[in-house]
């Protein structure tokens, strides 16, 4: 029945999907509290910064972070606009909207990360 | 058998939702802890995907090095801004309880007990609240007392 017309996806791949990344965003979130906003100082000096992101795991840590949180919270925006009736080209236009909103803010969060130098005297790796 | 609509009978009128009023629908729903759940489930996740791109735009001086990044945070130092963060855990709390709820719903048998959950998540969120409030505010606090 969810079959007809629009499209072949029933939609549970991304229900699963929305599960998933939500319990692994409860783990890194408790994660991201604990390690940056512990002290004021950790999160909100570049210092602390630059020393944190000497270490890759953080990087890939938050890598992995600002890509599920993007996903599951557009995911999120997503299913609450299935729940009403659009037009077929307002479907369209808010789906790509949102897609191209995502990929963009990854993007740029992404950048920021990388814009972040490794600082060869310090002992990381 | 008067409902039967096969034999006949009278056709019962089914209430279905009307989109074009959907505020007072919404608004006039009769609300137990499930439908609450739902509709604060949705306003902290459009609260909290707001706030990560404003993350990302917070953060972003961070490719401008040590002194545009160090003047950013400055300016969400201030005590208002901290009230405002505190506040945006409790949307986090919140969000995050209630999804673990609904996961518990869907995957562990947890419709049989979901509005025990429900009030478990806001026991537990409000502790959580105080807790970071503490945390946060633990130098005003110092100074109070």
């Amino acid at each position: 029945m969810y079959k007809y017309k629009a499209s072949k996806d029933t939609g549970s791949k991304s229900w699963v999907l929305q599960r998933i990344t939500g319990l692994a965003l409860v783990v890194l979130m408790i994660g991201h509290y604990i390690l940056m906003h512990y002290q004021p100082e950790s999160g909100h000096t570049y210092a602390a910064v630059l020393a944190r992101m000497q270490f890759s795991w953080y990087r890939i840590i938050d890598l992995t972070f600002i890509t599920l949180g993007m996903y599951h919270g557009l995911n999120g925006i997503w299913n609450i606009f299935r729940d009403y009736k659009l037009k077929q080209w307002a479907k369209l236009s808010i789906l790509s909207a949102l897609v191209i909103l995502g990929i963009a803010f990854t993007a740029w969060g992404f950048n920021i990360i990388f814009s972040i130098p490794y600082i060869n005297s310090f002992s990381g790796n | 058998m008067e409902n039967d609509t096969h034999s006949g009978g009278t056709y019962h009128k089914i209430k279905t939702f009307d989109q074009k009023n959907w505020v007072s629908e919404n608004l006039n729903y009769k609300k137990d802890s499930g439908s609450n759940a739902w509709i604060m489930h949705r306003i902290s996740g459009i609260a909290l995907i707001a706030y990560l791109f404003l993350h990302v735009y917070s953060i972003s001086p961070l490719t401008k090095g040590e002194v545009a990044f160090n003047n950013k945070m400055q300016a969400f130092s201030s005590p208002v801004f901290m009230v405002i963060e505190w506040f945006l855990f409790a949307f986090v709390i919140f969000h995050s309880l209630n999804g673990i709820r609904i996961v518990i719903v869907d995957w562990a048998d947890g419709a049989k007990y979901h509005k025990q959950l429900y009030r478990l998540s806001w026991v537990f969120g409000i502790i959580l609240f105080l807790a970071m409030g503490a945390v946060m505010f633990a130098h005003e606090l110092k100074n109070l007392f």
